[in-house]
């Protein structure tokens, strides 16, 4: 990340956290909804779009962190130490959940995330005296700094805060040689190795810092809706964050941004159309048909996500040389200038 | 004779999930890709031979019709979608049939809604007394049916020359081009038979249960299948399929009651849920810790 | 700062890839490893690199025993090498790659709450100056490597070999691929460095012309064992060496 994009990320963040402040309370329900999901979506991205190790366990490990906090908080412990406190246990978890990656290569990898998945789910559906199962668990107010959050206002603040930290935090990790060594380690372990990189470490602390922010998203999630719900954390949370990193762009830190805001208020804007729609049933199976065809089409016309496709549009109108270019796809493409500066996503 | 029971009920549960599974593998050895859409292929294939059976149509003819489309649904998306993605990333293209398992479920949600519908008899009712469990006309034709035309695909990739047609596709796609075999029909192909048997299994899968999105669940339930069988071994999807009805059936049956006994009386867990579901995963993880290809596959792709 | 293979063999299968191998290189020297396709150049270096274990043979550097070792140990105590086939390294800059190469040394390593507050744009200079500019790289510095010709891809590699100091250096083909210009300048590259770093250097090559202007010592290698060793131009004499290439009686 450059200063440049610092800043710009710094003065957007303030913008919409103040937007957040003064909107009513179906806007600062918005803003602090997509911003959740995007911290969720900047976790994933640091394990699958910078480290190329494919995982379905997501919505668990975000489980993980909305019970952990949750708990944290009804306990008695402060916000700011029940959030830290939900980072850590997706962080502990989501290493559990990596460590076969050690031994096993990506498809049977990604399966046996999947697997994990499915364990974890589970577990919060039976271990009642600590989850409360399927009644789900309410969740105390969250108090911050002694003081009781009260509104939804006050809560898009803090939110889109933590995501402007974690966003800054996750760009600056990628700028230190374990950043790089994520990227290694996706393009290919054989060269990480010949480089002297330690693959098995360097997966690990990926999956390491992925589930914190994970887990932070997950109490967030349970503060603000002041219940933590196994429903909540199956496959199709894992599902929807996956969607969101694709549609912005995998390995584009603004793209996870971009990508939660867009899977998060499409099917807000298709409630909105579909109201036209005679039933309820019709209109949430307009929303997923919507939902699917987008993700489909997506991975069909620019599998690079959202921010490739806006560079795209961009750099057309700067057209310097007409050379082919072979992206990482193998997919080759004229008449586009690359640019030679700092290409390292935002 | 609970355990004999509960064999029975496995066994024929185990052969759809078998069935399917074996769409799977059919689809991975081609391809390389993990169909996340099979499932839905199935539940598809459930709801277009109700709505045949709805017009009236005979139960056989219905039956063979559904899979006739749904062959064609499977045809229709490979070509439209996966031979497009032959280049892109491996996670792109799971989501992909993420996205259409998504898609089809949203659409049999919108044409028959999200209720569970009685699936009509489409075999002779009754039961036969076997050892003093009866054992419905149902499970017995859903068994025969899914063993049957797993078995007969398993010959046919055996024995008939498309089927070695199939095999040198999947196995080395240049090669086979090499030779003169249209690769990309056989990939249609395959795609074609995976959805036709998902559907059948759905089918058999309604006949059984009631007909509902649900469904599309089972695709869900396949990854411990081929895991255990071995990703790309379809004899081994058959066996692990069978395996891991039975399984099922006697956790549901013998263990998950057994086991609540036990929690009640050591802690405040009171019931362990849908325990059934999640023991295969269970298997599963313990079969990749310690023999990552499966009981059938080979050795080699797996470990890194 | 010698290194001494002694009786180095491997095999795969029932394929015999090396047998019997010695190699010895003395301070400074640039040898050249030649031979056939097939003959089992790679592979020993594969041995000597942490890449496969061989069956028997000892290979010592500074007295030290270094089969056995990974190539991330062998990196922490100066022996470093470059590849013969350059992956793209998406998105990668010229200079993340050197960075990565220079964290591999033992005295380089960084703790991880170190780098995450203190910048290193200092240190890009410093790169620049000492590793690109003698491969003329600078001017690509903060480009991605995948818009990078396969000739300054190869220089990349080279560059983060030698950002981790080593003492000595396995070159796989360094001018495959290369025209013959690209070929010269790199031999040129490789003496300087010699010259200025004071490495070692064994060097895997085909291009005759590239490794007579750089080597000291040629070793050549048929069906796994050493076949000859020499100065270039005795290499260049002896019977043995011409029948294997060319065949002659």
């Amino acid at each position: 990340m450059t200063m440049r994009s610092f800043f710009i990320g710094l003065a957007l963040a303030i913008a919409v956290a103040l937007i957040g402040y003064e909107a009513n309370r179906f806007v600062a329900y918005l803003i602090y909804s997509v911003a959740i999901s995007a911290i969720g979506a900047l976790s994933l991205n640091l394990v699958i779009g910078f480290c190329g190790q494919i995982t379905f366990a997501q919505g668990a490990l975000v489980g993980v962190g909305a019970y952990a906090g949750g708990i944290l908080g009804n306990a008695g412990w402060g916000g700011g130490l029940s959030l830290l406190g939900a980072g850590v246990f997706g962080a502990l978890v989501s290493m559990l959940v990596g460590l076969p990656a050690l031994r096993l290569r990506g498809l049977y990898f990604a399966i046996s995330t999947l697997a994990a998945q499915f364990i974890l789910s589970y577990l919060f559906k039976i271990l009642v005296p600590l989850t409360n199962g399927v009644s789900g668990l309410v969740v105390k107010q969250l108090s911050l700094f002694g003081r009781p959050v009260g509104n939804d206002q006050e809560y898009a603040m803090i939110c889109v805060t933590l995501l402007f930290l974690s966003w800054a935090f996750i760009g600056r990790v990628m700028q230190t040689n374990i950043g790089r060594a994520f990227l290694v380690v996706r393009e290919s372990e054989l060269v990480a190795r010949g480089m002297g990189i330690d693959v098995s470490q360097t997966k690990l602390k990926a999956f390491l810092l992925s589930g914190f922010f994970a887990g932070l998203c997950g109490g967030l999630f349970a503060f603000t809706s002041r219940l933590a719900n196994p429903e909540a954390f199956e496959i199709g949370l894992s599902v929807d964050q996956t969607a969101m990193i694709i549609v912005g762009g995998l390995g584009s830190l603004a793209g996870s941004v971009v990508g939660a805001a867009f899977v998060t208020l499409l099917p807000e804007a298709i409630q909105r159309l579909g109201e036209l729609l005679p039933s309820a049933d019709l209109i949430s199976a307009f929303r997923e048909m919507a939902f699917g065809i987008l993700i489909v089409l997506f991975l069909l016309l620019e599998p690079r996500g959202l921010v490739a496709l806006a560079r795209r549009l961009g750099a057309r109108r700067e057209v310097a040389s007409s050379s082919a270019v072979r992206s990482e796809t193998g997919v080759v493409e004229s008449g586009v200038a690359v640019s030679v500066q700092n290409r390292r996503e935002l | 004779m609970l355990a004999l029971q509960l064999a029975i009920a496995g066994v024929a549960t185990g052969s759809i999930y078998a069935l399917i599974a074996l769409g799977i593998v059919l689809i991975y050895k081609c391809s390389g890709v993990v169909n996340f859409a099979q499932g839905a292929y199935a539940m598809l294939g459930a709801y277009i031979t109700y709505f045949l059976l709805r017009l009236g149509l005979p139960s056989i003819v219905s039956v063979l019709v559904g899979m006739v489309l749904m062959a064609l649904v499977g045809m229709v998306t490979e070509r439209l979608i996966l031979r497009r993605m032959l280049k892109a990333q491996i996670v792109s293209v799971m989501m992909v049939t993420l996205g259409l398992l998504i898609f089809l479920k949203a659409v049999c949600l919108a044409i028959w809604g999200p209720d569970q519908i009685a699936f009509p008899q489409i075999f002779p009712s009754g039961a036969i007394d076997f050892a003093g469990i009866f054992i419905t006309y149902n499970y017995i034709a859903a068994f025969v049916l899914a063993s049957a035309l797993s078995i007969g695909f398993l010959l046919f990739y055996r024995f008939t020359s498309l089927g070695l047609m199939q095999r040198c596709a999947a196995d080395n796609s240049r090669a086979a081009l090499a030779i003169g075999i249209h690769v990309s029909n056989q990939v249609s192909i395959a795609w074609a038979t995976s959805a036709a048997l998902a559907g059948l299994g759905g089918t058999l899968l309604a006949s059984l249960g009631g007909l509902s999105l649900g469904i599309s669940d089972i695709g869900l339930i396949a990854f411990p299948v081929i895991v255990v069988g071995g990703l790309d071994s379809l004899a081994g999807a058959l066996i692990a399929g069978f395996l891991l009805g039975i399984l099922e059936a006697f956790t549901e049956g013998i263990l998950t009651p057994n086991l609540e006994e036990f929690l009640r009386s050591v802690s405040n867990i009171q019931s362990v849920g849908a325990l059934q579901q999640v023991i295969p995963y269970a298997l599963l993880v313990l079969m990749l810790l310690l023999r990552p290809q499966g009981i059938f596959g080979r050795r080699g792709a797996e470990r890194v | 700062m010698t290194l001494v293979v002694t009786d180095l063999s491997i095999h795969f299968g029932g394929v015999i890839a090396v047998a019997d191998m010695n190699l010895e290189v003395k301070p400074r020297e640039i040898v050249g490893l030649i031979g056939p396709n097939g003959a089992g150049k790679t592979t020993f270096i594969n041995c000597i690199a942490g890449v496969n274990e061989p069956d028997t043979g000892t290979a010592t550097w500074n007295g030290r025993e270094i089969l056995g070792l990974s190539p991330a140990e062998l990196l922490r105590i100066g022996v470093a090498r470059t590849f013969q086939s350059v992956v793209s390294l998406h998105d990668l800059t010229v200079l993340d790659v050197v960075k990565l190469g220079a964290a591999a040394h033992a005295h380089n390593a960084q703790g991880f709450f170190e780098q995450l507050f203190r910048s290193d744009h200092g240190r890009d200079d410093e790169l620049c100056e000492t590793l690109l500019k003698p491969l003329n790289l600078v001017d690509v510095a903060y480009s991605p490597i995948q818009t990078l010709s396969y000739g300054q891809r190869k220089s990349v590699d080279l560059a983060r070999a030698l950002a981790s100091e080593p003492a000595l250096l396995y070159l796989d083909e360094p001018v495959a691929g290369l025209t013959y210009q690209e070929g010269m300048n790199m031999s040129a590259v490789i003496r300087s460095v010699r010259d200025r770093f004071g490495c070692s250097v064994i060097m895997v090559e085909h291009k005759m012309d590239v490794v007579n202007a750089t080597c000291d010592r040629i070793t050549v290698m048929a069906h796994g064992a050493r076949i000859f060793e020499g100065t270039p131009a005795e290499t260049q004499q002896d019977p043995e060496v011409r029948r294997v290439y060319l065949g002659e009686a």
